[in-house]
C-alpha cells in the first residue's frame, strides 16, 4: 500500500523536473522570440512508427552509456571517459568483425568480447592510476578521451579502406552473416514498418545483469559499500584498490558496448563519421535515472525522444534543434532538486502518520533500497 | 572531587539561560521527543541523562538549530526564539560541541577557531589575543599556534569548547564529552566546566556515566522514551536511582560467569613494530599473548598506539613488522577479509568511519564484514532474507531500539548503532574479538548487557583484546591488563588488585610499572 504510493511519489520527482524544464525552455524560447507553441506541439506530438524506431534505437545506445557511467557512480567514481572508451572499443570491434576470422555469429561474439575488453583496458588505465597513484579518475579519464580520439584517428588511417565513391574512410565492412538482424516494429496505423536494432535485446540483458550484480551479489555489495565509505569498506575486509580497478574496468567494459548497436545494426563499419559524444549523454542519463536500471532506461528514452522530435524543428518552425539540449540540461539540474523536495515531503508525511498512530513501532524507513544520494555528495 | 557550588541550583531567582517547553520531534516510525520541558539556569551545569535512543541528542540538536522541532517553544535568555540553523543558535548565544570533533587536522588551533567566524575578531592579531584571553579566562590552556594534529583528544575537545566561546556562546552544549576521555582528562574537563559556570555560563551536557554526572552537575534531567521524566539535584539521588529513573524500572543485577581461561594460546603477537612516515615509532616491539577464554585489557591514554595495534592485528596497516599468530596460523600474509574469516571480530573505535554504512539499511550493515560468510552470503550471492532475519536476531538479543531492519543506520541513536555493531561482531562465533571501546556511548543497562554477552562468549573460549578509555570497564572485564605508552607495553597489572589511580599514573608514565 505505502509501497505503491512511494513508487508513485518516486515518479513525482522526475515529473516535477520535467515541468520545470518545460517552463524554463519556454522562457528561453520566448525571450529569443521563437514560436513557443509551435515548438512544443512539434516536439510533443505522437511520434510516427519510423520515429519510434529511431527513438528506441537511440535510447538503446544511450542506455548502455548510462549504465556504464552508473557502474562507476555506484562506487563514487566519476567515469567521464565513457566517450573515449566506447570509440576505441567500437573501432577495435569493427576491425575484428571486419576481418571475420570466425564465421557468422561467432565472429560477432568475438568482436563484442574484444570491444568490451578494449573498453575495460582503456578505463582500467584510469583505475590503476587512481588505485596506485591516487590520480583522480576525473582528470585521467578526460585525458584518456583525448588520447583515444587521436589513437583512433591514427589507427583508422592505418586500417581503413576507402569507401567507393566517397572520401570518408572506414574499417572493412562486417560480413552479412555477422550483422545483428533488426527486429521489425509493427506499425499500428498500417504505415510503413520500421525496424529496431536487434542489439536492444542485449541492452535489456545488460540492464538485468546490472541490477542483479549490484543488488544481489557480493561483488555488488562490496562495490556499493566502498562507494559509501572507503574506511568502513577497508575495515570490513574489502580490498579497495582492487575494487577501484575492477569497477573502472567493468564500467569500461559496458562502455565498450555503447557503439556496437550502431556498428552491427546500421553502420557495419567504423568510419570517421561514427556517432560521437554518446559518453557525455550517459553521465546526464545516469544522474537522471538515479543509477537505477529502470530509471536509466526511462531517462534514455526521454533523451532519445527529445532528440528525435526536435530534428525537424529547423525546417518546420525555424528553430534550432539545439533547444532540446537546454531542456535536457535543465532536466538533469532540476531532477536533483526535486528528488530532495519529494524526499522531504515523504518524511513529513511519515511524521504526521506516526503522529496519528502515536506509537513507535512501524517498519517504515525513509530510505528505499534503490535510490542513493552519493552523486550529489560527490558533485 | 565534590565541590559545593556557589549558586544554589534550585534557586528560582537565578535567571534562566534556556527554557524549553513542550518540545516534540518525530522521525519516521519514531517519536524522538515528546513534551520535553527543561529549565537551564545561568551559572549551572545541567546534565541530561537517559537510555540509548531516549532522545537526548535530538533535543540538543533542536536547541542548536540543527533540526527544527515539530512542536514546542524555545526561550533563550528570557525571549522566545526560532532557530532554523546553527547560525541562529550561535547568534542567540548557544554553542554545541559534537561528539565527533569537527577540526581540520592540518590547521593550527587559531585557524580552526577563526574558521567561519572571521567577522568576530578578524583573523590576525586581534583574533589571537582573543583566543589567548578566552583560554586564560577559563583555564583551557590552549596554544593558538599548535597544530591540531599534534593534539590529544582532551586538548582537541578544549579547542572545540574554545571555538564555541570565541563565537560568543553563553550556553554550551556538550554531547557525551567524556566518552572519549580517560579519567584524568575527565577531571580536567570538569575543571574547565566549573570555570565556565563560575563566569555565569550555562553548560548542558549528556553523559551515560552516572557517577560523573552526580559529581559535576548542579541539576540532572532524566529523559525516558522522549519525555522528560524528572529533574533532580545530585544530592537527592544515587546513581542507581538515576538509572532506575532512566529505565523506568529496577535494574537487573549483572550476571556473573566464571572464568574459563585455558592454557592454550589463541593470539600471539611478537615484536610488532610500526613506524610513521617520519620514522617515529608508533608501535615499538609489542609482544603479548592472549589465551583461549582470556580477556586482555589495554590501558593507555588515547593516541599511544592503541589504534595502530588494533589496525595492525586486523591487517589494515601495511608496513607493520613482527609476527601475529592466531591459533597456529600466521596472519602476516592474510588480508583483512581472510583474518575476519579466520575468526576475528572487530569492534572499531570510530563507529561512523569504520563500523557502519550510515545510509544503508541495518540489514546491509549486518552484512558488512561478513560478506563472505553465512548467514548473510552463500557463495558469491548476498542472502537478503537471511541477512534481514539475522539482523532481527541481533536487534532482539542486543536490545537495539529501531523501527525495523530497513531503516538506515543513520537513523539510529549513537548507542543503538554501537549495540548493532557489537551484535554483528559477536556473530558467527569469533575466536578472537578485538574490541575498541565496545560500550562507548551506550547506556548503563546496555553496557551491562554487552559485558554479559562478552563474558558468556569468553566462557565458551572467546579471547578478547579489549581497548577502553573507561578504566572501570577495563578493570571489571579484563583478566589481565597491559599498559601502553608511546607505542610500548610498559607494564602488566592484575585487575583484581589495581586501582584506577594506579592504572592512571602508569598510563601517563608517572608511576613505575609493576
Ligand atoms: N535522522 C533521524 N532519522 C530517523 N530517526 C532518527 C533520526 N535521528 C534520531 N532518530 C531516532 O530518534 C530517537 C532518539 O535519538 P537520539 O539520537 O536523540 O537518542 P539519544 O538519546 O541521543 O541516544 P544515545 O544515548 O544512544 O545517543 C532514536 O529512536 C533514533 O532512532
Ligand atoms: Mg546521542
Amino acid at each position: 500500500m505505502t509501497r505503491v504510493l512511494r513508487a508513485l511519489l518516486g515518479l513525482l520527482a522526475p515529473l516535477l523536473a520535467l515541468v520545470a524544464a518545460f517552463v524554463i525552455t519556454s522562457l528561453v524560447l520566448i525571450s529569443a522570440g521563437d514560436p513557443v507553441g509551435e515548438v512544443w506541439s512539434e516536439i510533443l506530438q505522437v511520434p510516427e512508427t519510423r520515429n519510434v524506431a529511431n527513438i528506441v534505437n537511440q535510447a538503446c545506445v544511450l542506455y548502455l552509456s548510462g549504465l556504464a557511467v552508473a557502474v562507476a557512480f555506484r562506487m563514487n567514481l566519476f567515469n567521464i571517459g565513457v566517450d573515449g572508451q566506447y570509440r576505441i572499443a567500437a573501432f577495435v570491434g569493427a576491425v575484428v568483425a571486419g576481418e571475420a576470422w570466425l564465421p557468422g555469429y561467432l565472429n560477432t561474439a568475438l568482436a563484442i568480447v574484444c570491444a568490451m575488453a578494449v573498453g575495460a583496458l582503456w578505463a582500467g588505465i584510469a583505475g590503476v592510476l587512481r588505485a596506485t597513484r591516487g590520480v583522480s579518475e576525473v582528470i585521467s579519464t578526460i585525458m584518456l578521451n583525448f588520447i583515444s580520439t587521436s589513437v583512433v584517428a591514427y589507427l583508422l588511417r592505418e586500417a581503413a579502406v576507402r569507401e567507393e565513391g566517397s572520401n570518408t574512410i572506414g574499417t572493412k565492412e562486417i560480413p552479412e552473416g555477422s550483422r545483428i538482424g533488426p527486429i521489425p516494429l509493427a506499425a499500428a496505423d498500417s504505415g510503413p514498418t520500421a525496424e529496431i536494432y536487434g542489439f536492444v535485446v542485449l541492452a535489456v540483458l545488460a540492464g538485468v545483469a546490472y541490477w542483479f550484480v549490484m543488488s544481489r551479489t557480493r561483488f555488488g555489495f562490496d562495490l556499493r559499500a566502498t562507494g559509501q565509505s572507503t574506511t568502513a569498506a577497508v575495515a570490513s575486509g574489502i580490498n579497495v584498490r582492487r575494487m577501484t580497478i575492477i569497477t573502472m574496468m567493468l564500467s569500461g567494459a559496458v562502455a565498450g558496448l555503447v557503439g556496437l548497436p550502431i556498428l552491427f545494426g546500421e553502420a557495419y563499419s567504423y568510419g570517421s563519421t561514427f556517432q560521437s559524444g554518446l559518453g557525455f549523454a550517459g553521465i546526464a542519463i545516469a544522474l537522471l535515472g538515479r543509477n537505477n536500471p529502470v530509471g536509466i532506461a526511462l531517462a534514455a528514452l526521454l533523451f532519445a525522444f527529445l532528440e528525435e522530435q526536435s530534428n525537424p524543428l529547423q525546417i518546420l518552425v525555424g528553430v534550432s534543434p539545439e533547444i532540446v539540449a537546454i531542456t535536457q540540461g535543465v532536466i538533469v539540474l532540476t531532477v536533483v532538486i526535486s528528488y530532495e523536495v519529494v524526499r522531504r515531503f515523504l518524511t513529513r508525511r511519515e511524521q504526521s502518520r506516526v503522529a496519528k498512530a502515536e506509537r513507535p513501532a512501524d517498519p517504515a524507513g525513509p530510505a528505499d533500497p534503490a535510490p542513493t544520494q552519493d552523486q550529489e555528495a560527490r558533485a | 572531587m565534590t565541590e559545593t557550588s556557589s549558586t544554589a541550583p534550585g534557586d528560582p531567582s537565578t535567571p534562566l539561560a534556556v527554557r524549553l517547553r513542550g518540545i516534540g520531534k518525530r522521525f519516521p516510525g519514531v517519536i524522538a521527543n515528546d513534551d520535553v520541558n527543561i529549565d537551564v539556569r545561568r551559572g549551572t551545569i545541567h546534565a541530561v541523562v537517559g537510555e540509548n535512543g531516549a532522545g537526548k541528542s535530538t533535543l540538543m540538536k533542536i536547541l542548536y538549530g540543527v533540526q527544527p522541532p515539530d512542536s514546542g517553544t524555545i526561550e533563550i535568555g528570557g525571549s522566545q526564539v526560532k532557530l532554523s540553523s546553527p547560525a541562529d543558535a550561535i547568534k542567540a548565544g548557544v554553542g554545541m560541541v559534537f561528539q565527533h570533533f569537527m577540526l581540520a587536522d592540518n590547521l593550527t588551533v587559531l585557524e580552526n577557531v577563526v574558521l567561519g567566524a572571521e567577522k568576530q575578531h578578524g583573523i590576525g592579531r586581534k583574533a589571537r589575543a582573543e583566543v589567548r584571553r578566552i583560554s586564560d579566562a577559563y583555564g583551557l590552556g590552549v596554544d593558538p599556534d599548535a597544530l591540531v594534529e599534534d593534539l590529544g583528544v582532551g586538548a582537541r575537545q578544549r579547542v572545540e569548547i574554545l571555538k564555541v566561546l570565541f563565537r560568543g556562546a553563553r550556553t554550551i552544549i556538550l554531547d557525551e564529552p567524556t566518552a572519549v576521555l580517560v579519567p584524568q582528562e575527565v577531571d580536567e574537563l570538569f575543571g574547565n566546566l566549573r570555570e565556565l559556570k563560575k563566569e555565569g555560563l550555562a553548560v548542558l551536557f549528556i553523559s551515560h556515566k552516572l557517577d560523573e554526572v552526580l559529581s559535576v552537575a548542579d541539576e540532572i534531567t532524566v529523559i525516558r522514551r522522549g519525555t522528560t521524566v524528572r529533574t533532580v539535584v545530585p544530592a537527592d539521588v544515587t546513581s542507581r536511582q538515576l538509572a532506575e529513573l532512566m529505565v523506568g524500572s529496577e535494574l537487573p543485577s549483572p550476571g556473573i560467569s566464571e572464568k574459563a581461561t585455558s592454557t592454550r594460546v589463541q593470539l600471539a603477537v611478537t615484536g610488532l613494530t610500526l613506524h610513521d612516515a617520519a620514522g617515529r615509532a608508533l608501535l615499538d616491539d609489542v609482544t603479548f599473548e592472549i589465551r583461549r577464554g582470556e580477556i586482555l585489557g589495554i590501558a593507555g591514554v588515547e593516541g599511544n598506539g592503541q589504534a595502530e595495534l588494533v589496525e595492525a592485528v586486523m591487517g589494515m596497516r601495511p608496513g607493520a613488522t613482527g609476527s601475529i599468530v592466531l591459533t597456529d596460523q600466521d596472519l602476516a600474509p592474510m588480508s583483512t577479509l581472510r583474518r575476519r574469516e579466520a575468526g576475528i571480530g572487530y569492534i572499531p573505535e570510530d563507529r561512523h568511519r569504520h563500523g557502519l554504512l550510515l545510509d544503508s539499511p541495518l540489514w546491509e550493515n549486518r552484512v558488512l564484514g561478513h560478506q563472505s560468510r553465512p548467514p548473510s552470503a552463500s557463495g558469491r550471492l548476498i542472502k537478503r532474507g537471511a541477512a534481514r532475519a539475522d539482523t532481527q536476531r541481533i536487534i532482539d538479543a542486543y536490545d537495539v531500539r529501531t523501527p525495523g531492519t530497513d531503516v538506515p543506520a543513520r537513523a539510529l541513536s549513537g548507542g543503538n548503532q554501537q549495540k548493532l555493531i557489537v551484535g554483528r561482531e559477536m556473530s558467527g562465533d569469533p575466536i578472537l574479538l578485538i574490541a575498541a571501546h565496545p560500550t562507548r556511548g551506550v547506556d548503563v543497562g546496555a553496557q551491562a548487557a554487552i559485558w554479559n554477552h562478552i563474558r558468556e562468549a569468553r566462557a565458551d573460549g572467546l579471547s578478547v583484546l579489549l581497548i577502553s578509555a573507561d578504566l572501570d570497564e577495563l578493570i571489571g572485564l579484563s583478566d589481565r591488563i597491559e599498559v601502553v605508552l608511546r607505542g610500548r607495553l610498559v607494564g602488566e597489572f592484575d585487575p583484581s588488585d589495581v586501582t584506577p589511580e594506579q592504572l592512571g599514573s602508569a598510563m601517563t608514565g608517572a608511576g613505575s610499572a609493576a
